[in-house]
């Protein structure tokens, strides 16, 4: 594995290496680029590293009037660390909590959980349940935003082009009549620490001063081919009220949810096994 | 032996700790020779194939690439404990590791680079990959070295035993349970990859391999038959290893390989793993299929077992065939036992072979032995506690197969843990809900005291104290991390009152230090504690004599403290360091010097394996508390009780370290690790998927030693390095069964395999009779 790395140093400075060089791939946090290339090493590549490029917008997190903006850059350890992170959207913190390890939460971003587009991206899945809203920044400097359900295609695949870069992205500030937020990331593996997602299952969900769900988010991970949002369970439960939901409708949910599976079958679990968790867990949502 | 002791029992941090944490100990990985080149080994791309040829022609162009060799440029020995492995594969590829050439290079880059420019033809051939397969005669022979000595092609190593009355013994059973257990591939894992360097001095004729064997001297001898050379041409140097747990004990083809390297090319040379190669290329625990069967008389008391183990030994034998030495003495010994037939049969496939692996088999074997426990005391519909208190071994027994319990702590160590854990209270609790706890007890008998497989089970110490008061031992064993050196220096600062750090121990060099059989059998410092005892007490005498001279005392009754010598007549004191310079430098001017080999008092045991094999025996009994999530199939190990017959805690501090690392290493082989194989290839050569366990998935772990003082051992102590690790999966297993009323048969006890059998559970009405396996 060889490569060449440039530095940029400021978002200009980034423009310009993106403008000129031809085989590059960014890098935030390396830990899944260098795996990824220690696996098919790229010939003359250059790796243009994000994690010298200061800019606060890129970096940082900030509560906005309507959102909460995260940088990009912003390490799972931030994450974790951030009191607003953790009192609001508990699902996001969660995912990060849980992230690798200790070592590896402080240098993997957001945005490399994101970029690397992977079935089992764990805080890629809570942004989902979110509904966060992706920022894109081109070589001409031009600004854009997607829909995070809208962001991926497949595997390892995004809809960012070559010469974009995810720049950051927005989180809703939850809604103002919310007394309530059901926020959770459940994370199913073999190991406490150091493990790969075999299934997960992320939600968020606000309940008003009545006990009706004014809003809901869940998305599923490790199930199929992105990490994907349960749109028509998150439907399914608008205008309950959560303390009148049924045995029944628990059932209902837990099969809407587990319609948007198509787990595969890999060394870690067979697509039976999935399937069968994820049905458990979804049940679980309101027990 | 005076029974309040300065040093002994006391929490001594390990004394090569802070160079290890502080990045400043020299691991194999780190020597570099002058000159130095790297060598990279091919390996074959089929488990089974016939090698048509080697293409070495565009790898030799490469420019960097010093030498290439395969099977044809060598002229050695096959290795291995049959002597049926080749060093270099030729003809034949039997087994995904194979080795087929190998090259030394000016850099590790450009070895591996020729690597890849090495052309190999071969005729794909179909391998056999389970043993049931490989005995049937339509099987090809896949190991062509050795055959005909046992009545099928493919059998490389059988074992029979027995005692007792079979027949009459299953006349008086009121039950019988009979039950087929299959136990995975695991691997050690170790942090350091294997690594070796090798240095061949083309002038003197000189072989020095800075390596990490676990046996140095049995190294020697075998890279000398393997090299066609001299033993004592040979200098082993270990530099610190980064782990062993007997995965050091045979030896491997790289190792020679890298010899001959360095033998072809006449400059230093050095090969070190990957962590995939590690994955791929170092030894295994043995897999095997156990069919056991064991019966019990109405009034609990075991009666027989009979026992036939299929091993699936791979392509070649290792150390590991011969595991059936210490499983069948925990079929044959573990609890009170009338009669007991027991046979192991090692069958070539072209599997990856295995090697020896703390515990020795004894994990699987206790494992299957306490599982049918549980299932006869639920025939008996006897408490599974009781009927294991009923049957614990005692004090003066001798079993069936001649092992002799001198000391024994079993009844003690199953009494601590039932009580400390409230078993009872525990095992009745009735679940409901998604989450369900369950306990299991299981006990373990392992070697205390060295095992005498080799034609000396001893070990040798050359001890010398210098004119300024320090200590150096000098000792045939060796440390792979397991804190001997620091109990040496404990054991040398007890005796003769000299500070730890003015104590040092040389132990890493053949040529100096004397000999020993090895690290291995949790023997180290029992059999090395013993030898230094023994070179301290020769020099003690030298030492007296000298001191009574100087005190003007007729009495040679001496305390050994504070660096002092001190009278226990006079009450006068001299200097420990005076009195060598005394013996020293006036006349006759004696060195203080003593060297002495121990050798323990256990037997060989005769052709039909009885007979006292070791020095002392080691108990121990856990309880174990899991708690299973019904919804994923998860299993959360919450707390294990652990009490071990340790005969005496030389070192709170280090004993802790072994019983905490043994554990978890037995929490993963119980439920997470597993080295996947699918036609003889390894499917999870990583960490990834190869799932060690984590700080994180740490239980509570209550430790409750059991002293019981052994006559034998130094200052009543046993062996212990293994034990920890033996009963844990056998407890857990126990423990998911109580909480599901599942039966298991199988390691490791995945998720995927709960969910499966609480599935079966739902849709058939009975429970208990779904067994979990594959
Ligand atoms: C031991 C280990 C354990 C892990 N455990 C987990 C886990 O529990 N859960 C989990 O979800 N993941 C896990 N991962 C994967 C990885 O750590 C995460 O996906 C992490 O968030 C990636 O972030 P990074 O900054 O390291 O990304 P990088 O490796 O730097 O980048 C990943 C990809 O995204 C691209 N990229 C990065 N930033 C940008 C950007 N701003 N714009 C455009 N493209 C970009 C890169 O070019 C690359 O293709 C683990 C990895 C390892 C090595």
């Amino acid at each position: 594995m060889e490569f060449n790395i440039v530095n940029p140093k400021t978002k200009s400075e980034l423009l310009r290496a993106i403008r000129k060089e031809t085989t590059f791939r960014f890098g935030a946090g390396c830990t899944d680029l260098l795996m990824e290339l220690k696996k098919k090493p790229v010939e003359n590549l250059v790796v243009i590293n994000l994690s010298f490029v200061v800019d606060s917008r890129f970096t940082g997190l900030k509560k906005l009037a309507k959102s909460f903006w995260l940088g990009a850059m912003t390490t799972a350890h931030t994450m974790v660390m951030n009191e607003q992170i953790k009192n609001d959207f508990n699902v996001l913190y969660e995912s990060a909590h849980n992230l690798a390890s200790t070592q590896i939460r402080q240098v993997a971003t957001m945005g490399g959980n994101l970029c690397t587009a992977s079935p089992s991206g764990d805080i890629a899945c809570a942004l989902m349940a979110l509904d966060a809203s992706c920022h894109l920044l081109n070589d001409a400097g031009v600004n854009s935003v997607v829909n995070i359900h809208d962001f991926f295609l497949g595997v390892r695949k995004t809809i960012l082009k070559k010469n974009e870069v995810l720049y950051g992205l927005t989180i809703p500030t939850n809604k103002k009549q919310t007394k309530t937020v059901y926020s959770k990331f459940i994370k199913i593996g073999t190991r406490r620490s150091m493990e790969c997602s075999v299934v997960s299952l992320a939600y968020h969900i606000q309940v008003n001063e009545e006990g009706v769900i004014i809003g809901a988010g869940i998305a599923i991970g490790a199930s199929a081919p992105t990490v994907r949002s349960a749109l028509s369970a998150s439907g399914f439960l608008i205008g309950k009220n959560i303390h009148l939901i049924t045995e029944k409708e628990k059932e209902e949910l837990a099969c809407k949810i587990v319609s948007y599976a198509e787990p595969i079958t890999d060394l870690r679990a067979t697509a039976w096994y999935r399937k069968e968790v994820l049905l458990n867990i979804s049940k679980s949502i309101f027990e | 032996m005076k029974k309040e002791y300065n040093v002994i029992g006391k929490s001594i941090p390990k004394h090569d700790a802070h160079i290890r944490v502080t990045g400043k100990a020299i691991y194999g990985h780190d020597i570099i020779l002058p000159n130095m080149l790297y060598g990279a080994i091919l390996r074959t791309l089929h488990p089974s194939a016939i090698i048509e040829s080697i293409d070495l022609s565009e790898a030799k162009k490469l420019p960097g690439v010093v030498c290439i060799i395969t099977a044809d440029d060598v002229d050695v020995n096959n290795i291995g404990y049959k002597r049926d492995h080749p060093i270099l594969k030729k003809g034949d590829a039997n087994c995904i590791r194979d080795e087929i050439a190998a090259v030394a290079a000016e850099t590790k880059e450009i070895a591996i680079q020729a690597l890849q420019l090495i052309k190999v033809k071969y005729t794909v051939r179909t391998g056999v990959y389970d043993a049931f397969d490989a005995l049937k005669e339509s099987a090809p022979q896949i190991n062509k070295f050795i055959g005909g000595k046992f009545e099928n092609k493919n059998i490389a190593e059988k074992f029979h035993y027995e005692h007792g009355n079979l027949e009459q013994e299953k006349k008086n059973s009121a039950h019988i349970v009979s039950r087929r257990f299959t136990l995975p591939r695991m691997t050690h894992a170790c942090m350091a990859t294997s690594n070796i360097t090798a240095h061949f001095n083309s002038v003197e004729k000189k072989l020095t391999l800075y390596s990490s064997t676990q046996v140095p001297f049995l190294y020697q001898r075998d890279m000398a038959h393997a090299l066609k050379i001299n033993p004592s041409d040979i200098r082993v140097i270990q530099p610190v290893i980064g782990g062993g747990f007997g995965s050091k004990l045979d030896i491997h083809p790289f190792e020679p390989i890298c010899a001959l390297l360095s033998m072809k090319t006449d400059r230093p040379v050095q090969i070190l793993y990957s962590r995939e190669e590690e994955f791929i290329a170092s030894p295994i625990r043995q897999p095997m299929v156990i069919d056991l069967t064991a019966g019990v008389d109405k009034n609990g008391n075991f009666t027989f077992r009979e026992i036939n183990i299929i091993k699936d030994n791979g392509a070649y034998t290792s150390w590991g065939a011969t595991t059936p030495f210490v499983i069948m003495q925990a079929f044959s010994s573990l609890y009170q036992l009338k009669a007991c037939k027991f046979d192991a049969t090692a069958v070539y496939t072209n599997n990856v072979f295995a090697g020896s692996f703390r515990g020795y088999g004894n994990p699987q074997a206790t494992f299957a032995l306490e599982r049918v426990i549980d299932l006869l005391a639920e025939k008996l519909d006897m408490d599974k506690a009781e009927i294991r208190l009923l049957n614990a071994n005692k004090k003066g027994e001798i079993t069936g197969q001649g092992l002799y319990f001198d000391t024994c702590g079993h009844k003690d160590c199953l009494e601590t843990v039932i009580s400390k854990s409230n078993y009872h209270t525990k095992r009745l609790t009735k679940q409901t809900g998604r989450f369900k706890n369950g306990i299991g007890l299981a006990s373990m008998l392992h070697v205390g005291g060295g095992a005498k497989i080799y034609r000396s089970d001893g070990c040798g110490t050359i001890l010398k104290i210098d004119p300024y008061g320090y200590c150096t031992i000098i000792t045939g064993s060796n440390e792979i991390g397991q804190g001997s050196e620091t109990v040496l220096a404990m054991i040398a600062s007890e005796e003769l009152g000299i500070e730890l750090d003015k104590i040092k121990i040389i132990n890493t060099d053949t040529d100096v230090k004397p000999w020993d059989v090895g690290v291995h059998a949790s023997r180290t410092s029992f059999v090395a504690g013993n030898s230094l005892l023994g070179a301290i007490t020769i020099l003690k005498e030298k030492l007296n004599k000298k001191a009574a001279e100087l005190l003007h005392t007729s009495s040679l009754a001496f305390d050994y403290s504070d660096t002092k010598i001190i009278s226990l007549e006079t009450h006068e004191a001299v200097a420990l360091d005076k009195v060598v310079r005394e013996m020293h430098f006036s006349s006759p001017n004696e060195l203080a010097i003593a060297n002495y080999f121990y050798e323990p008092s256990s037997q060989f045991q005769d052709k039909n394996f009885k007979g006292n094999v070791s020095g002392t025996y080691a108990f121990a009994s856990q309880a174990i508390e899991v708690e299973v999530d019904t919804y994923t199939g998860n299993i959360r190990v919450l707390d294990i009780h652990v009490a071990q017959d340790v005969g005496k805690v030389l070192n709170p501090l280090l004993l802790g370290g072994q019983i905490e690392g043994g554990i978890m290493q037995g929490v993963g082989y119980a439920l997470t690790e597993e080295l996947l194989m699918q036609e003889g290839k390894i499917l999870n050569p990583n960490f990834h998927n190869y799932k060690m366990l984590t700080a994180a998935d740490t239980p509570n772990i209550h430790f409750y030693p059991i002293e019981t003082i052994d006559k034998e051992g130094p200052y009543g102590a046993k062996g212990v390095g293994e034990a920890p690790l033996i009963p844990t999966a056998a407890a857990i297993a126990n423990a998911v069964s109580n909480a599901l009323g599942l039966e298991i048969l199988d390691l490791p006890i995945t998720p995927e395999k709960i969910l499966q059998a609480l599935s079966l559970q739902k849709q058939t009405t009975t429970l208990k009779t779904n067994p979990i396996s594959k």
